[in-house]
């Protein structure tokens, strides 16, 4: 079985009693206990400013349990991306930032798409997933 | 006043894949100052297999600034220590589901905090479970 392990700690003094959460999770196939997500994308791009891209370029199988992160590597602090999923604005990443989220792709316009701003942005993704509609040639 | 997020990601899926370890300080939209607002650190209780709001911003009391450098931090850490792989709860922004956090599973993500865009969750069933939460915003 493949394994993918991903973790996060995060920590914080805004309160008065410092926070500090870790996480841990194994990467599993929807549904599933003991089978591990068993491929994946791994890219890095240039993204000019001012045109809406998918950021992944096969659309993985809808409704599952694929895992998505995605961090800007811009180390202007104003450029920033847009993200968007099936026209929804979910959000922006700095220069800087990063996210991870599981990306069910659940329909044919439920692909991740971003628009960059300030710039060119340099743009790294790793997209874990359990299949992919290709394209015929 | 400083609020960090490091992810470390190792997989065997792919030979010769190093893996991730990346760190973030969050700060504020366009520049170098950390971000100073939270919602704190909180748990919902979900027994129903229905959309609820984890968060509704028109509700926070201290406004959100729109369209800012916002995230959100949240986990399923299922229900008095089970945690079931197999089942989960979708996260949604304005109801557009963003994907489904399995038992265990955790995600980071940005956040525009504007009125209708509420992060929303839906469990799979109605067996309970719990999920936890944090935003960190700018404020308005």
């Amino acid at each position: 079985m493949a394994t993918t392990t991903a973790a996060v700690t995060l920590t914080s003094d805004l309160l008065s009693d410092n926070m500090s959460v870790t996480a841990s999770t194994d990467c599993m196939k929807a549904g599933t206990t003991a089978d591990g997500l068993d491929m994946m994308e791994y890219g890095y791009v240039d993204i000019a400013s001012g045109t809406a891209y998918d950021i992944i370029g096969n659309t993985p199988t809808a409704s599952k349990a694929s895992k998505l992160y995605v961090k800007n590597h811009s180390t202007d602090e104003t450029y920033y991306i847009s993200v968007v999923l099936d026209a929804q604005a979910v959000g922006r990443l700095y220069g800087g930032d990063w996210m991870f989220i599981p990306a069910n792709f659940h329909d044919a316009n439920a692909d991740v798409e971003i628009t960059a701003t300030g710039g060119t942005n340099k743009i790294c993704y790793a997209l874990f997933h359990e299949g992919t509609v290709l394209v015929a040639s | 006043m400083a609020t960090t997020a490091t992810i470390s990601i190792s997989s065997d899926i792919a030979p010769g894949f190093g893996g991730i370890s990346e760190t973030m300080t969050l700060t504020q939209a366009g520049n170098l100052i950390d971000i100073d607002s939270t919602t704190g650190f909180q748990i919902r209780k979900l027994s129903a297999a229905s959309e609820v709001d984890l968060i509704t911003m028109a509700n926070e009391l201290v406004e959100p600034e729109d369209s800012q450098a916002a995230k959100i931090f949240i986990r399923n850490i299922g229900y008095r220590d089970v945690i079931d792989k197999s089942v989960g709860v979708t996260i949604g922004v304005k109801s557009e589901p963003i994907g489904k956090l399995y038992g265990g599973d955790w995600m980071m993500m940005p956040l525009t905090t504007i009125d209708a865009d509420d992060v929303t969750a839906t469990p799979e069933t109605a067996d309970t479970v719990v999920i936890e939460y944090v935003m960190f915003y700018e404020e308005a």
